[in-house]
C-alpha cells in the first residue's frame, strides 16, 4: 500500500502508484516527503518511518544522502541523472515541480532501476577495447611484414608484385586506423575521455598538428592559412593529447575532402571567456538535409562516399566528444558544393 | 663499435623483422623472447638500449623494467617500450617506471622505431 499521510477517495490512484515499477517520490512545498512507494522504500532500505521528514534529514542516512547530494535541498529539477546508491544498484533519477493552475505545489521524484544496463553497457565496451587490442597484434605483424618485404628488404620484388604489396599494406593501415578511431570510441562512452587535464598553449596544440599535415597539404596542392592573433593566447586547461585528436580529424576532413588547388583557412583568437578555432575549407560540403546527422556514430555524407572511399564515420563523433568534455561548444556552417567551416569555443575557466 | 640493441619480445615474426630492421640501419641485436631471458641476456650482453614488449610470458615487461631500473648495473641503459597496450594508464606507468619512450606497435613502422632508436643513441 502507498504510505501517505492523508488517504483520500483517490484508492484507485494509489493503487496505480503502488504498482508502479520505478520508484516514486513526492515533495511537499516545505522540501518534506509527502509520498513514497514501495519500490523506493525498498530502493533505499527505508524501515523506519521516513514521511514528513525534510530532504535536509537525508543527510543522516547513509541510504539516503547520496539523493540529498543530488537534488540538494531546494529539491532542483534533474533529468535521468545517474546515482549509484550502493554497489550494484545504480539509478536513473528525474525530479520535476508539480505545477497546479502556475503554483508550486512540491516535487515529484522518479527512480528508475538501471543497474542491468550500466553492467550490459560496460560488458559491451570492454569486450570492444580487449577485442581492438586482440586485434591489433597480428594487424601490427602484417604492417611490418609487408613494410619489410615493399622495401625490398628481403629481395627484390616484380612491378607487379611490388604493387600488391602495396596495395595490402594501405588496406591494413586503414584496419588500424578504424581500430583505432573505435577505441577511441570507446574510452568516450566509457567517461574515461580526459585523462590529464594540464594548463596548456592552445596555440601551440593547433600548430604542432598543423605541421603534421604540411606535406599532405602541399601534395593536394592546398593552399593553406593559419590566422592567430597578434598576441599570445591565455592559457587553458586541457587534455592536450585529446585535443590534438580533435584538431587532427577536423584538419583531416578538411584536407580529405577539399579538391586539388583548394584552400584551408584555420583561425584561432580569444576573448575574455574563451578561445575561438575555426577551420575552414573549400571542399565538397555537405548536403543540407544530412546536416543534422553530421556528428553521429558512422556518418558518412553520401557525396563523401562517393569521392573517397576511406573514413569511418567516427571523427567528427570524437571530435565533439572531446569538445564537450572541455566544456566547448561545437558547430559548422556548410554548403554542397562549396565548403564547410568547423567552429569550436572553449572556456577558459 | 657496432652499438647493441636487446629486444624483448615473444612473438617470433616480430623479433625476426625487428631485427632484420636494426641490423640493416648497423646495430648488433641480441633477441629474448620473454622477461626472464632478458634480465639474464642484459646482464651477459650489457646493451646500448632495450626494446621491451610489454605482455610477455611469465614476468611481464613493467617487472621487467622496474627490475632493470632497480639495478644499479642496468638503470641507465634506455629502454623503450614497444607494445600494442596503448591506454593512457599502461603508458604513463610505463614513463613512470622509467622508459624513455613508450610507442605503440600499430602506429609506428619500422623504419620509424629504428629512427627513435638511433635518435637515442646519438
Amino acid at each position: 500500500m502507498v504510505n501517505q499521510k492523508d488517504v483520500g477517495e483517490e484508492k484507485d490512484f494509489l493503487a496505480i502508484i503502488d504498482s508502479l515499477t520505478d520508484g516514486l517520490m513526492v515533495f511537499d512545498k516545505e522540501g518534506k516527503l509527502s509520498l513514497i512507494n514501495p519500490v523506493a522504500q525498498r530502493i533505499f532500505e527505508i524501515e523506519t518511518e521516513v514521511l514528513g521528514k525534510s530532504i535536509v534529514e537525508f543527510f543522516n542516512s547513509p541510504n539516503l544522502k547520496n539523493l540529498f547530494y543530488l537534488l540538494g535541498k531546494e529539491i532542483k529539477e534533474v533529468f535521468r541523472k545517474e546515482l549509484a546508491v550502493r554497489k550494484n544498484l545504480i539509478l536513473e533519477v528525474t525530479s520535476l515541480q508539480i505545477l497546479k493552475e502556475g503554483k508550486k505545489l512540491g516535487s515529484l521524484v522518479i527512480l528508475h532501476d538501471i543497474t542491468r544496463e550500466k553492467a550490459i553497457e560496460r560488458m559491451k565496451t570492454e569486450f570492444v577495447s580487449l577485442s581492438a587490442h586482440q586485434l591489433r597484434t597480428p594487424l601490427s605483424e602484417t604492417k611490418w611484414a609487408l613494410e619489410t618485404l615493399s622495401k625490398e628488404k628481403l629481395g627484390k620484388l616484380t612491378a607487379g608484385q611490388k604493387e600488391i604489396v602495396e596495395k595490402a599494406y594501405d588496406s591494413n593501415k586503414r584496419m588500424l586506423a578504424l581500430i583505432n578511431d573505435l577505441l577511441d570510441v570507446v574510452e568516450i562512452e566509457e567517461g574515461r575521455r580526459l585523462y590529464k587535464l594540464t594548463l596548456s598553449d592552445f596555440g601551440e596544440v593547433v600548430q604542432s598538428v598543423v605541421e603534421s599535415y604540411q606535406e599532405e597539404i602541399k601534395k593536394k596542392q592546398i593552399k593553406f592559412e593559419f590566422r592567430v592573433p597578434n598576441k599570445k593566447l591565455p592559457k587553458i586547461r586541457i587534455d592536450t593529447e585529446k585535443m590534438k585528436l580533435a584538431v587532427q580529424n577536423l584538419l583531416d576532413n578538411s584536407v580529405r575532402y577539399n579538391l586539388p588547388g583548394g584552400m584551408i583557412t584555420v583561425t584561432l583568437n580569444a576573448t575574455e571567456k574563451e578561445i575561438e578555432f575555426s577551420i575552414e575549407d573549400t571542399g565538397i560540403g555537405i548536403p543540407k538535409n544530412e546536416q543534422q546527422n553530421v556528428f553521429g556514430k558512422f556518418f558518412r555524407s553520401s557525396n563523401a562516399v562517393k569521392i573517397e572511399t576511406e573514413g569511418n564515420g567516427l571523427g567528427l563523433f570524437i571530435v565533439k566528444n572531446i569538445i564537450e568534455a572541455h566544456n566547448g561548444k561545437i558547430w559548422f556552417q556548410s554548403e554542397e558544393g562549396k565548403g564547410t567551416t568547423f567552429y569550436f569555443n572553449l572556456p577558459l575557466k | 663499435m657496432k652499438k647493441k640493441i636487446l629486444v624483448i619480445e615473444d612473438e617470433k615474426t616480430l623479433r625476426f623483422l625487428l631485427n632484420q630492421t636494426l641490423a640493416e640501419e648497423g646495430f648488433e641485436v641480441e633477441e629474448a623472447i620473454d622477461g626472464e631471458e632478458g634480465i639474464q641476456k642484459l646482464k651477459e650482453s650489457k646493451p646500448d638500449l632495450i626494446l621491451l614488449d610489454l605482455l610477455l610470458p611469465g614476468i611481464d615487461g613493467f617487472e621487467v623494467l622496474s627490475r632493470i631500473k632497480r639495478d644499479s648495473d642496468s638503470e641507465s641503459i634506455p629502454v623503450i617500450i614497444l607494445s600494442n597496450l596503448g591506454q593512457e594508464e599502461e603508458v604513463e606507468r610505463g614513463l613512470k617506471l622509467g622508459a624513455i619512450d613508450y610507442l605503440i606497435k600499430a602506429h609506428f613502422t619500422l623504419d620509424e622505431i629504428a629512427l627513435r632508436v638511433k635518435k637515442f643513441l646519438e
